[in-house]
């Protein structure tokens, strides 16, 4: 039986959730909406509710498994199930809809108080107008104080190297925390 | 470094938050209306996250117009003494040292400057900011007072009539709000906010809020608003209720890997397997 790693790609509307699992994935990427698998079909148990997942067998007895929230902000059963399941999380905001920051902290708190889970911050869109510094997206996230802040790392989710190095970041962020309760 | 935007994006309150947790020292910017022009320009100058002065002017007359309005001393005699004040005192506390205005009057002067260029603002629903932190304080501007940008917030929407620029930032009735502080709270409440800061807790909805204290549930968001604005409180989302979905037979790919439903955690190999596999990749 593989071993599977469980990660969520969590974030705002258009921050690149989607991309950043497409981009990663073996298979091609599936929304449940519009497609059901086998292995997805079990999750979704209303069809008005979608969430992407991509899947990176990476050895034969060893696969992470990705999964995107409901694009909408409705934090329904399904949020819960998928953060509920999952080792660690990315949250994924774009630098350049300041309108969207409140959202991503309401993200972070429904998540926080629900699970004590590795994550990163994944900024995307850095290089489009009006895009904001890292440092002032975290202070607009609540992250006042530097020591108190996740990792925060900037990408394009349509890059695989820079999914990768994100994908990175986050995993030596949770081995950290593997080794140290060791 | 300046960042700038739109208030239709981010609000005022968030900007102010934003200010007060980053401690942020420089000029804010604000040009109120659809267009968003240089002809009306509100300059609100900040140190270390707090308000300490404001002014519609940009020539560094606005202070002591207001004194001059006043009669208590002529512009020409303000600027004079303004210009023997030592490096980096605000005037405002020079001339107080000289005797020419009291503590009294500086106050009138600050809540003037408040009235006029912060809290007017509020009604703006849409214009443009723009936030230096790169400029030089105007001492000249300066009463030598402050105030917290988070508990401008607080009065400024106090008084707020139209919430509609505000309707998409106000939480849902059916959030929960945590504290984001032990004890009293560091601003000083009305009785609503009070009320409400009393019942916040993380499994009591907004609107469960408002059916205790008997209030309509939109006043009890707006109030929950301010709590979130001035950092006092957080929301934080409840999940929504649904109905049981039918038992399936089969097991689901994110079944329990334990009994108690969490995750099964994942190896020290599996993690760097997989960091293993990905830097190969790059």
């Amino acid at each position: 039986m593989s071993e599977i790693m469980r990660l969520v790609v969590t974030g705002t509307v258009g921050a690149g959730k989607s991309t950043f699992i497409r981009t990663i994935s073996e298979i091609e990427a599936v929304d449940t909406d519009r497609a059901a698998t086998d292995e997805t079909a079990l999750l979704k148990r209303r069809t008005t509710v979608a969430f992407d997942f991509g899947r990176l067998r990476f050895s034969p007895e060893m696969v992470l498994h990705l999964y995107g929230t409901p694009g909408q902000e409705r934090f329904d059963f399904m949020w819960d199930l998928l953060i509920r399941k999952a080792h660690a999380y990315i949250l994924l905001v774009a630098a350049h809809r300041p309108r969207e920051f409140r959202a991503a902290r309401r993200v972070l708190n429904f998540m926080e108080h629900r699970v004590e889970i590795p994550m990163i911050v994944g900024i995307t869109h850095c290089d489009c107008p009006g895009a904001w510094s890292t440092e002032n997206i975290a202070l607009a996230l609540g992250y006042d104080e530097e020591r108190e802040r996740p990792p925060m790392v900037t990408l394009d989710a349509n890059q695989p190297a820079e999914v990768m190095g994100a994908l990175i970041v986050l995993l030596e962020h949770l081995l950290s925390r593997v080794m140290a309760a060791c | 470094m300046a960042t700038s935007g739109y208030l239709s994006d981010f609000s005022l309150p968030e900007l102010f938050q934003f200010i007060e947790q980053g401690r942020k020292t420089g000029l804010l910017t604000i040009r109120p209306g659809e267009r968003a022009d240089a002809s009306d320009e509100h300059f609100i100058w900040l140190h270390q996250g707090q308000i300490v002065a404001c002014s519609e002017r940009t020539d560094h007359r606005g202070l002591v117009s207001l004194i001059s309005e006043r009669g208590w001393l002529n512009q020409h005699s303000a600027v004079k003494l303004g210009d023997r004040c030592p490096v980096g005192t605000p005037i405002g506390l020079c001339l107080k040292s000289h005797g020419v205005l009291s503590a009294e009057q500086l106050q009138l002067l600050f809540r003037t400057q408040l009235r006029q260029g912060v809290f007017a603002l509020f009604d703006a629903v849409q214009g443009a900011f723009e936030l230096d932190t790169g400029v030089v304080l105007p001492m000249v501007e300066m009463t030598g007072l402050s105030l917290r940008a988070t508990e401008a917030t607080l009065l400024g929407l106090r008084g707020l009539r139209d919430w509609s620029p505000l309707a998409d930032k106000l939480p849902h009735a059916g959030f929960a709000l945590v504290r984001k502080q032990r004890g009293q709270p560091t601003l000083r409440l009305d009785a609503l906010e009070t009320q409400v800061w009393e019942l916040i807790d993380r499994d009591t909805s907004l609107q469960a809020i408002a059916r205790q204290l008997h209030q309509p549930v939109d006043l009890i968001q707006r109030v929950a608003f301010r709590l979130i604005a001035c950092d006092l409180a957080e929301e934080v989302p409840m999940v929504e209720a649904l109905p049981e979905p039918p038992p399936s037979p089969r097991r689901p790919v994110v079944a329990s890997d334990e009994p108690d439903g969490r995750q099964a955690a994942v190896s020290q190999s599996f993690l760097k397997n997989l960091v293993g596999f990905l830097r190969s990749k790059l």
